[in-house]
């Protein structure tokens, strides 16, 4: 079904797309993201000619030899494409290796299948070239007719002509270059010869033909040079050509960069075959026909321009090469080898900077007046103003054109002069060529400028692109009024004198241009105006109206419009093809005005007045640029088309096959990216992305102007191969940019300034732009559109993983004291990850830390575990508590092995602390807790493995307790208790110390000398005082961390600290004050008012959590007490009943007994290389004997009954000291207080937990009621 | 002749007429065009919306694993 939509809805419609607002959130550092282009093209090389009715014959009829020359151009073009295209064929092909093979036929068979088609390509080629040689010429003869000679030939035929040359140039160079094209020819030849393929003579010699036309080298340029030089005169023609080129170049009368370059090779090769057999240069330079001056300055100072691909052309070659230079050497300077300071594009920058900075902030200027005056389009303007845009526009252009021709210049340049490894000492001799001429032939600051200027064009391209609809209009306003100004004003004076006069020539000249321009308001000529009758004008002028319209001038009068293809079809190397055929024809019939010759006597030149034909001239001039501006998307893309940058035909044919493709590092625009991403250059990064575009470029030239999908398939191959290094590369320097980052921030300061005054500088991590590159969302890359954000993102996330399980990993080869260690790394993740989150949505880092520590979905993580088998076979066996210093420390002689652990992998510093001098600070930080388990390990200890993971250390610890009480121990209690004496009382006083510690020893000497005492024995209870000291300073860390976290609660539940008063002041009305002020942070009332009902339950209960936490005073240390003392059931503990009914007086039967001998054993000095017991166990082992008898209720009597403390009493009495059997009595006593002390420590800390347990359990003390005694002599009586 | 002349200016000013329908056809074009690629990039927005419906899948597919404790793996 179609509806009906008039014109004016369709166009109002699409004035209503644009209020639609579609905001694109992302900062724009990459080329026009368009998905789709536009280009309407309205060239028809001249289809339209015979609408041109008011036109002049004769430039009608040249247009028709235009339009067929332009054709030739383009199948030039066509065939220069396949030649530098060409792939050998042959080398794929298996060859026939001798004549007995048996498949040699079939082999011979497919190579003729195969090429076939290939070598009537290039036989089609040789007719073409064959063809377009006598086309040439013939225009040549015809032009250089003696009569003829004497006419102008317009500028646009010469240029056509120039063109010509340089299509014969490029192709002529091609030819000789590829050498696969001639083996692939051979091969076929060969094959076909075999088969007797080619029976008839005809066929013979067109192959020969071929075969010589391929050998031979610039055979193109000999057959052309032949044909020219038997028509006589033809150096005159060609050097209007040249001429005509010198004065394009000269006043830059051109826009692309190729068809600059196309000026210099013309203007080479037009001399070059001027000199010859017939005519001379150097003879027609003298009589100033041509100014070779002129052109060796052009030559010395751009001496190679690109010349297909990267192939390029030396300018001087020409010169070098032609015949008469050897006696004219002396004449041109390009051909010396010298420097042109045009390649220095360092040098060049403050120049290209300048230019750019002044030409975008006067873009920006309108660009803004047209934002703020909303739609460009809608309003209107005044000539002035479109003007404006107008010259901004072409100078935008010829900006772009000017940098892009620069770039592929010092490309060029460099192509041409490789570096080798006395150059450039990073070249290794074995470089390739390729590689001689890319990868090390640039230096680092021109990497940069190479980069800056890209970014320049690409970014300016952006800009001029969003004002193309703006540059549309005016460009379109500023030509129609200048046309039509033109011919309705300027002409009428000339027309008046013409007609006054009576010069009919001129007349009809002038009024056909009149004619084909004028668009009169009305529909018509003012048939009154007074000039037409070479009157004068009336007095106050007489008036015309000089219409305006948004216009382009048409193709066709007769609006044949014929849109050949909507989106941009061909173009040649050639430079796009004719103007349009309007402006062509003004043009032309202008220059028939002011041309010095002409076809009679007198030129028309002569009958105008100076300042018309300065006028005219002007017109002429301005309106060489109106085509290109015209097509100005068009230009603006081929302006800023760096597409040869990647193609390196040339290079590859070089290596005869030894190479399919070259590898990325030789590949410029990855060199250029890559050298981005290794030097990190902040003002760098934004501009990453500039250099990736030029595969865009390459592709679409692969695609539009090759048309060769195998290269499309290699830049697509070499863009997913570069890609992924760029978000790979990109990736890990984001993340260790912000891994250093967090690891500057959280370290010390006072240790960075210390390390300042001592000359060592930690450096911080140098700011760089990374924000701009992650908030990319759309890079548009071969047509895909990335979400580059995402990629990264992906990167870092699992790189977060790792470093996050590195961190783990390396707690776990390491012992205890190295979770100071983990808790900073962890610290340090979080701050990367907090700063990574502003710029990408990574996963919480609570649940990313579970999963790199297993605890998602398992009770407990890697960390618990590595605490646990830590404390189980390092802590507890093997380290040494020290009650006044709070901390472990290993033991002087281990009486274990110290665990095997696995070592940590070797990882980049990034996966640390962030980087290299990072990595060194923090491990020298940390070395001060590297070699004792402490307070700081504990409360680590806490904060990382939480309630949950203490409970799961808690419970495993107590296991090891119990399997050590109830076995190890208590065999060894067992077999001890038998050795002790059964009865021992402690001496009278009068025995004095020595005779008691004789005494002792003497009991005691079983124990004494019982040889695992001071090893198993002592090693088991050090374990199992260990873990309860390990419990105990368990609990007080964790206490702290409580009374931190309730501390930082405390506002959000109205806690407030009492406040000082002053005098007079009551204290209810300040905390009245106080608790207003801070109502608004008070968590439950707030949610009450605001939440839902399940949140004000859960708020609720949370709120009495944490204020309950601490109110109720669990202990659990207690509980662990408890639990051991559950685990102290065995009788041997207690001994028997005490015959006496109240306790064991003199029997060693109960525990304390055997521990005050054992006491007494590590408290006998030791000799002087001996480790005592407090060295060789620590202060574990008497809190494991206290805790034991603390649990059994034994303290009292060990207070009294200790053999060591009854020693200690006499000794400090008698003041006595001997040596008693090798033990030296005052030592030993000094022992004996020192233990004292530190059992009364312990004991009123275990007393201090135990006391809330026995109150606890009965609140009724245990009191058990004795009869008095009763004297002997009575109880016989009672 | 004159009367040709008047016809041969009258189809001039029509061509001129008919340029300019035909420059306004194309620069509405060209405006479809920009609007269609603004539209294209500003589906950008679509990324974030993606993104954060991973977030939250993988938020659920975590809480699931804390929640099942591994007794999908029997």
């Amino acid at each position: 079904m179609t509806t009906h939509v008039t014109l004016e809805d369709a166009l109002s419609n699409v004035d209503l797309l644009e209020e639609l607002p579609l905001p694109d959130q992302q900062p724009c550092i990459e080329p026009p993201p368009s998905s789709i282009m536009y280009q309407a093209n309205f060239d028809t090389n001249f289809e339209d000619r015979n609408a041109f009715v008011t036109g002049i014959a004769r430039y009608i009829e040249q247009a028709t030899v235009h339009s067929s020359m332009n054709e030739m151009l383009e199948e030039g073009h066509e065939y220069a494409v396949m030649l530098y295209t060409w792939r050998s064929c042959s080398r794929a092909i298996p060859q026939v290796k001798c004549n007995e093979q048996p498949n040699r036929v079939e082999i011979y068979e497919k190579t003729v299948e195969v090429l076939e088609p290939e070598v009537t390509k290039l036989m089609k080629f040789m007719y073409f070239q064959r063809k377009a040689i006598e086309r040439f010429c013939s225009e040549v003869k015809r032009l250089c007719h003696a009569e003829r000679r004497k006419d102008f030939v317009s500028e646009a035929y010469l240029l056509t002509l120039g063109k010509f040359i340089n299509m014969f140039a490029v192709l002529d160079e091609l030819k000789n270059m590829k050498c696969s094209v001639k083996n692939d020819h051979s091969a076929y030849k060969r094959a076909a010869q075999f088969l007797r393929k080619m029976a008839d003579p005809q066929s013979i010699q067109e192959s020969q033909n071929l075969s010589m036309f391929l050998a031979n080298h610039n055979r193109i340029t000999q057959c052309l040079h032949q044909q020219l030089e038997v028509i006589p005169g033809y150096e005159e023609l060609l050097a209007d050509i040249v001429n005509i080129c010198v004065d394009y170049y000269e006043n830059k009368m051109y826009l692309t960069p190729s068809e600059k370059h196309m000026l210099l090779k013309v203007m080479g090769f037009g001399l070059y075959l001027m000199d010859g057999n017939v005519s001379n240069i150097y003879k027609l330079d003298a009589k100033k026909r041509i100014n070779l001056s002129k052109i060796d300055k052009f030559f010395k100072q751009l001496q190679v321009v690109p010349l297909f691909g990267d192939m390029q052309i030396e300018l001087a070659r020409y010169i070098k090469t032609s015949a008469h230079y050897e006696e004219n050497k002396s004449k041109w300077t390009c051909t010396q080898s010298s420097i042109s300071p045009q390649y220095n594009i360092c040098e060049q920058m403050v120049q290209i900077r300048d230019d750019h900075i002044r030409f975008i902030s006067e873009l920006a200027r309108y660009s803004n007046s047209e934002v703020v005056t909303g739609s460009g389009l809608d309003s209107q303007k005044s000539d002035e103003e479109y003007r404006e845009l107008f010259d901004l526009a072409l100078r935008g252009l010829q900006l772009l054109s000017k940098w892009s021709a620069h770039v592929m210049e010092v490309y060029s340049w460099k192509l041409v002069h490789p570096t080798d490894k006395f150059c450039n000492k990073d070249c290794p001799g074995t470089a390739e060529e390729y590689e001689r001429a890319t990868r090390y032939n640039y230096t680092s600051e021109e990497k940069f400028a190479f980069v800056e200027v890209i970014a320049m064009i690409k970014g300016l391209q952006v800009l001029m692109g969003r004002m193309e609809s703006v540059f549309n209009q005016a460009i379109r306003n500023t030509i129609y009024a200048a046309l039509q100004d033109f011919a309705q004003v300027t002409l009428r004076e000339p027309l008046r004198q013409a007609v006054r006069k009576k010069k009919n020539v001129l007349i009809s000249v002038l009024q056909a241009i009149r004619k084909t321009i004028c668009d009169w308001e009305g529909g018509r000529e003012p048939p009154n105006d007074p000039c037409l009758r070479g009157e004068k004008d009336p007095k106050g002028g007489f008036d015309i109206k000089v219409p305006r319209r948004a216009v382009g001038p048409s193709s066709t009068q007769a609006c044949q419009w014929s849109p050949r293809a909507l989106f941009h079809p061909t173009g040649g190397t050639q430079g796009r093809r004719g103007c349009r055929s309007l402006l062509y024809m003004v043009r032309t019939m202008l220059e028939s005005l002011i041309a010095d010759k002409s076809g009679s006597k007198k030129t028309l030149r002569s009958s105008l007045d100076g300042p018309i034909v300065l006028a005219i001239e002007d017109f002429h001039k301005q309106s060489f640029f109106f085509t290109h501006l015209l097509n100005i998307s068009e230009a603006l893309q081929q302006c800023c088309d760096l597409s040869q940058l990647w193609f390196r035909e040339f290079f590859l044919e070089l290596t005869m096959g030894r190479r399919i493709q070259f590898p990325i590092e030789m590949s410029m625009p990855w060199i250029l990216t890559d050298h981005i991403l290794e030097t990190k250059e902040p003002s760098m990064m934004e501009y990453v992305l500039y250099p990736l575009d030029l595969y865009n470029d390459s592709a679409y030239y692969a695609l539009t102007k090759f048309k060769k999908q195998f290269l499309y398939d290699e830049i697509e191959a070499e863009v997913n191969l570069c890609f992924d290094q760029f978000v790979y590369k990109l990736a890990d320097q984001i993340f260790a940019y912000y891994k250093a980052m967090a690891g500057s921030v959280l370290l010390d300061k006072r240790f960075r300034a210390e390390c300042k005054n001592y000359g060592v500088i930690i450096p911080y991590p140098p700011s760089n732009r990374y924000e701009t590159l992650l908030k990319q969302r759309h890079v548009q890359l071969l047509g895909r559109s990335i979400d580059l954000n995402r990629l990264i993102t992906q990167r870092i996330s699992a790189a977060m993983y790792k470093s996050l399980d590195q961190a783990i990993s390396r707690f776990e080869s390491e012992d205890l004291t190295s979770i100071v260690e983990l808790e900073w790394l962890l610290e340090i993740n979080r701050l990367t990850h907090r700063l990574l989150c502003k710029h990408m949505t990574l996963d919480n880092f609570d649940a990313m830390f579970r999963e790199a520590n297993h605890n998602v979905s398992a009770p407990y993580g890697r960390i618990t575990l590595h605490v646990f088998w830590e404390l189980n076979f390092d802590f507890l066996p093997n380290y040494c508590y020290n009650g006044s210093t709070n901390r472990f420390v290993r033991t002087a002689i281990p009486f274990t092995q110290e665990p095997q652990r696995d070592k940590p992998a070797n990882v980049q510093p990034y996966y640390l602390y962030g980087s290299k001098p990072l990595n060194i600070a923090y491990s020298h930080i940390y070395s001060s807790y590297r070699n004792f388990v402490g307070p700081p390990h504990f409360k680590t200890i806490c904060r990382l493995l939480g309630y949950q993971g203490i409970a799961v250390v808690m419970e495993e610890l107590l296991k090891i307790v119990k399997s050590l009480l109830q076995g190890t121990i208590l065999q060894y209690v067992k077999t001890l208790i038998e050795v002790m004496p059964k009865i021992c009382r402690l001496p009278r006083h009068e025995y004095g110390s020595p005779g008691i510690l004789e005494f002792f020893h003497h009991q005691l000497k079983d124990i004494i000398e019982y040889a695992e005492l001071k090893t198993d024995v002592f090693q088991s209870l050090r374990e199992v005082g260990n873990a309860i000291l390990f419990c105990l300073l368990i609990e007080q860390a964790l206490s702290q961390e409580e009374v931190c976290d309730l501390l930082h609660a405390a506002p959000f539940q109205n806690i407030l600290p009492r406040v000082y008063i002053k005098e007079g002041e009551r204290l209810e009305v300040r905390m009245k004050r106080l608790e207003a002020k801070y109502a608004p942070l008070h968590l439950v009332p707030l949610i009450e008012r605001l939440g839902t009902p399940q949140q004000i339950a859960i708020a609720r209960e949370g709120d009495l959590l944490t204020k309950e936490r601490l109110c109720c005073g669990l202990s659990m240390f207690e509980v662990i007490l408890t639990r051991i003392r559950s685990y102290l059931q065995d009788p041997i503990w207690r001994g028997p009943p005490p015959t006496n009914g109240v306790m064991h007086v003199d029997e060693c039967v109960e525990f304390h007994r055997l521990w005050s001998a054992m006491q007494f054993v590590y408290c006998i000095p030791v000799g002087t290389n001996e480790f005592t017991a407090e060295q060789c166990f620590g202060d574990g082992l008497n809190w494991a004997g206290c805790s034991i008898i603390v649990l059994l209720g034994q303290q009292r009597r060990f207070d009294l009954f200790d053999f060591c403390y009854h020693l200690l009493k006499v000794q400090r009495q008698d003041g006595k000291d001997e040596i008693i059997k090798n033990v030296p009595l005052k030592k030993m006593a000094d022992r004996i207080r020192k233990y004292q002390i530190l059992n009364n420590e312990i004991f009123a800390i275990l007393n201090k937990y135990m006391k809330s347990v026995e109150t606890d359990s009965s609140t009724v003390e245990h009191v058990r009621c004795f009869q008095p005694p009763i004297h002997q002599s009575l109880a016989t009586t009672c | 002749m004159a009367g040709q002349e008047d016809l041969v200016q009258q189809e001039i000013h029509q061509d001129w007429t008919n340029w300019k329908l035909i420059e306004l056809i194309t620069s509405s074009i060209k405006k479809i065009v920009d609007f269609l690629n603004s539209f294209d990039m500003s589906c950008s927005r679509f990324m974030t919306l993606n993104e954060k419906l991973k977030a939250l899948e993988w938020r659920i597919e975590y809480i699931k694993a804390q929640v099942t404790k591994g007794e999908t793996l029997t």
